[in-house]
């Protein structure tokens, strides 16, 4: 009871939050950590639950930008009616990816996302249809509530928390149902797996598509609050990495670790890139790729595994 | 005549990126961890040779070598400070561990040297060759006839030799190695070394007649994935082969759809084979 | 008991490369037996065992299960075909507790979550892990985890089980009462398959012993007759026997 209280008032300090900062900034920093989280909590659920670690999801992240400002261009509709084209794209891309993979053992899964990442942004910041490497804009001016254009970043950080709260309330029914046991099971052996009845397959694919979705829905509304898109942005490796860093960072295969990441990370990361403009770039990757290489050397449960020492009880 | 001098050439090419990728495949079928940082070793070496140069005047006959020496040690103490520590883990924290590696490498590399590419004078190793109306680099001629008699050199090493056997004995059932008195942690120490003096050496005879950037082993990583991939799990006779045939459908790509999407064909490749013939052409099934 | 077997395997085979691991070798299972395999180390009673349950594919013979066709099936359509198995060196889902490791199993028959855990407590309970239910599986012992990977298996409400070297590297008074547990499970009604090494065990147990030398079956019948047989009997002892007397 006392620990349904706590989580209650940490949301609701969490919501009241930006409210109260009042500062344009740290309101931003605030919906891109929503941002943020959505999307690693989307790659939780197979790099994380099911212990298949993608390192191309930017794929999926930019099927979603690209649709949202694609379908702008092309129809004049509000850039937000592209996300379900852009899920449906990432859902056929996560096909292509796991159906062969998945079969195979162990990193042949990996090593495709990077090379089907890499493969769709060369050809698309060499294709003029969407853009090259100009990239793609949004609306330039809203037209209507509809493009979800809003000059302060408060709407959007609550457009994101309620994605965010959708997603995570799926998550929580997934990790208590049958799924979730049978996803900690092939990540754990998927040879005992198959012994008990799992099928391995079908489970590994559904996760995929579950997150891949996931990810082009952040896409997309990361193209809705930006407006624009081009390869590096929403197709570079830079996106994959940050959602297996921030999710490994809070503690993979748990709910609540990817936002704890996105929390930690984003703000370290925003606050960087305004001391040191673009240069921090290189500097970035640097401090991602030392802490990437600590966490798997010295705590591969993430940090959540300090709070709480038991992993998750659900049964 | 032009096509047959693009098919050398990739064949040149080709047999350099065996000789990467058969470190890669010679650690991923000792102990099943992959290198994510494998054409970012590749990318170090490229800048000892270059240091060789500029730094200690040294000829390609000496920084090559010490290029393979520097990269021997960085290998072992990869395997001692990082990958024997996650190897057993969970495979997130062994996927990570290299990546990270990657990205680390990668980026203090910009750090350090900038983003601009150099390159070593193509005086170095000079000249043109005239076979039969084929003419040819003498620096790629050199590179790539260097790295197929060391791809073959490394096959010889673990098949006929008695290291090589204690290796392999390792790959196939570690515990059963150690009853029969083989320490498996030596050898696959050794294994990292001598994956990663392949990487050595290969980038010593890159850096010849390519520019040199810190982002160029992320191309090569990937040639090195899809070399592995479609040689076969663990097979360096594997790597031989499909290390030469990517470096011929890479030129002849770049040849006839354009230099931007030589990776890109490289990439579809891998995703092809994964769908039609996920052992490779020589892997066991 | 019914006269069809449940299970019926004929002329496995299974080769890797050159290697013929498992040659021609047959057995059929009545509902209700309990059937030791026994055979000297490398005989391929393993391998035989693991074409049984799916987790390799023969490269010859026919394997029937309860009158359906099993023999390319992958393993996770034999545990949903009720055939359930432990592995030689356990493997239980070690970050996740007891209970849940056994829920896993449960959850092959039943979607819910509170089914499922039931029925998980009632295997805990049989196989006398009850006790346990809240501890990481990482943190057990290899009696425990032996114990668990039964209570999972049972968790699929097999009706053959195939236990592989379940007691091997218990002490004496856990091989007891491992015995006691299989006897246990017998009684629910469960066909059983064991190999073992521990001939006692299979002495103990079995009605029926199947024995493998260098791939095939060279003799079938019960535990007493068989470990008299000469040609048994020169299977485990002939190797060393003829070590010993080879000149030098």
């Amino acid at each position: 009871m006392s620990r349904r209280f706590t989580a209650l008032v940490v949301v609701a300090v969490l919501l009241a939050a930006p409210l109260l900062l009042g500062n344009a900034f740290l309101q931003r920093v605030a919906a891109l950590v929503m941002l943020a989280a959505i999307s690693a909590s989307a790659w939780n659920l197979i790099g994380g639950y099911a212990g298949q670690v993608s390192i191309g999801h930017a794929v999926f992240f930019g099927a979603g930008a690209y649709s949202a400002l694609l379908v702008y261009k092309l129809t004049d509709w509000p850039p937000i009616a592209g996300a379900p084209v852009g899920v449906a794209v990432s859902l056929l891309l996560a096909c292509v990816i796991g159906l062969p993979t998945f079969r195979l053992r162990g990193h042949y899964f990996s090593m495709a996302t990077i090379a089907v990442a890499e493969l769709i942004r060369i050809v698309v910041s060499n294709w003029q249809f969407v853009g090259a490497a100009v990239g793609l804009m949004g609306p330039a001016v809203p037209r209507s509530l509809a493009d979800l254009s809003f000059l302060s970043p408060l709407p959007y950080f609550y457009l994101f928390a309620a994605v965010l709260a959708v997603l995570l309330f799926l998550t929580w029914q997934m990790q208590r149902s049958r799924m979730g046991f049978y996803l900690g099971a092939i990540r754990a052996g998927e040879r005992a797996a198959l012994s008990l009845g799992v099928p391995v397959l079908r489970y590994k694919l559904l996760a995929l598509l579950l997150s891949a979705g996931f990810t082009a829905l952040a896409g997309s509304l990361y193209a809705v609050m930006v407006g624009f898109v081009d390869a590096e942005s929403a197709l570079g490796i830079l996106i994959s990495v940050q959602m297996v860093i921030i999710a490994a960072l809070g503690g993979a295969g748990t709910l609540f670790g990817p936002l704890l990441g996105a929390a930690i990370l984003i703000p370290l990361q925003e606050t960087t890139n305004a001391l040191f403009g673009g240069g921090g770039t290189g500097l970035t990757y640097i401090v991602y790729g030392a802490i990437i290489l600590l966490i798997a050397r010295f705590r591969p449960g993430g940090l959540l595994e300090l709070l709480h020492w038991r992993r998750r009880r659900v049964a | 005549m032009i096509l047959l001098q693009v098919v050398v050439g990739g064949l040149l090419l080709g047999a350099v990126y065996a000789l990467f990728s058969s470190g890669l495949t010679l650690i991923w079928g000792m102990m099943n961890v992959v290198n994510f940082a494998h054409g970012d070793f590749v990318m170090l070496a490229m800048y000892v040779a270059f240091l060789g140069y500029t730094v200690l005047g040294l000829g390609p006959a000496w920084f090559i070598p010490l290029a393979a020496a520097v990269m021997f040690l960085f290998g072992l103490l990869v395997y001692f400070a990082l990958i024997r520590h996650v190897s057993r883990g969970p495979m997130l924290a062994q996927i990570l561990s290299t990546f990270g590696l990657a990205l680390l490498l990668r980026y203090s590399a910009f750090w350090v040297f900038s983003a601009n590419f150099v390159t070593l004078p193509d005086t170095l190793v000079g000249g043109n060759f005239a076979i039969g109306g084929l003419r040819l680099q003498a620096s790629r001629l050199v590179a790539g006839a260097t790295a197929l008699l060391l791809t073959i050199g490394l096959d010889l090493l673990l098949t006929r030799t008695a290291l090589g056997g204690r290796l392999l004995a390792v790959a196939e059932d570690r515990a059963a190695a150690q009853l029969v008195g083989i320490r498996p942690d030596r050898m696959q120490a050794l294994a990292w070394g001598i994956g990663a003096a392949s990487t050595g050496i290969a980038g010593g005879l890159i850096a010849l007649f390519f520019y040199i950037s810190p982002t160029v082993g992320e191309s090569l990583a990937l040639i090195a994935f899809v070399t592995v991939c479609l040689g076969g799990f663990g097979s360096v006779p594997g790597a031989l082969l499909a290390g030469l045939a990517i470096g011929v459908i890479e030129s002849l790509s770049a040849y006839l759809i354009g230099p931007v999407y030589q990776d890109v064909v490289v990439y579809a490749l891998f995703v092809l084979v994964l769908w039609v013939r996920p052992q490779g052409l020589l892997g066991r099934a | 008991m019914s006269p069809e077997p449940l299970l019926e395997a004929t002329g496995i085979g299974k080769a890797f490369g050159a290697f013929r691991a498992v040659d021609d070798a047959g057995l059929a299972v009545r509902e209700g037996e309990i059937v030791g395999l026994i055979g000297p180390n490398g005989a391929g009673k393993s391998t035989f065992f693991n074409c049984l349950a799916g987790d390799a594919q023969p490269t010859a013979g026919r394997i029937v299960f309860a009158g359906k066709d099993v023999t390319r099936a992958p393993a996770d359509a034999h545990a949903r075909a009720g055939i359930a198995r432990s592995f030689q060196v356990p493997v239980t889902f070690e970050d996740m507790t007891v209970l849940e490791n056994v829920m896993v199993g449960a959850f092959l028959r039943q979607s819910h979550r509170n089914d499922a855990r039931a029925r998980a407590r009632e295997m805990l309970e049989a196989t006398g892990l009850t006790r346990l239910a809240d501890t990481r599986a990482g943190s057990l012992g290899t009696p425990g985890r032996k114990r668990l990977e039964i209570a999972r298996a049972l968790a699929t409400e097999p009706r053959l089980l195939l236990l592989d070297e379940a007691l091997a590297g218990l002490t004496p008074t856990e091989v007891q009462e491992a015995i006691g547990l299989v006897r246990s499970i017998h009684a629910r009604g469960i066909t059983l398959i064991i190999v073992e090494h521990i001939m006692e065990v299979i002495l103990s147990l079995a009605e029926r012993a199947v024995v493998f030398n260098q791939g095939r079956v060279i003799a079938e019948g019960p535990p007493r007759a068989v470990v008299d047989d000469p040609a048994v009997i020169e299977a485990y002892l002939g190797r060393s026997m003829r070590r010993r007397t080879a000149p030098p």
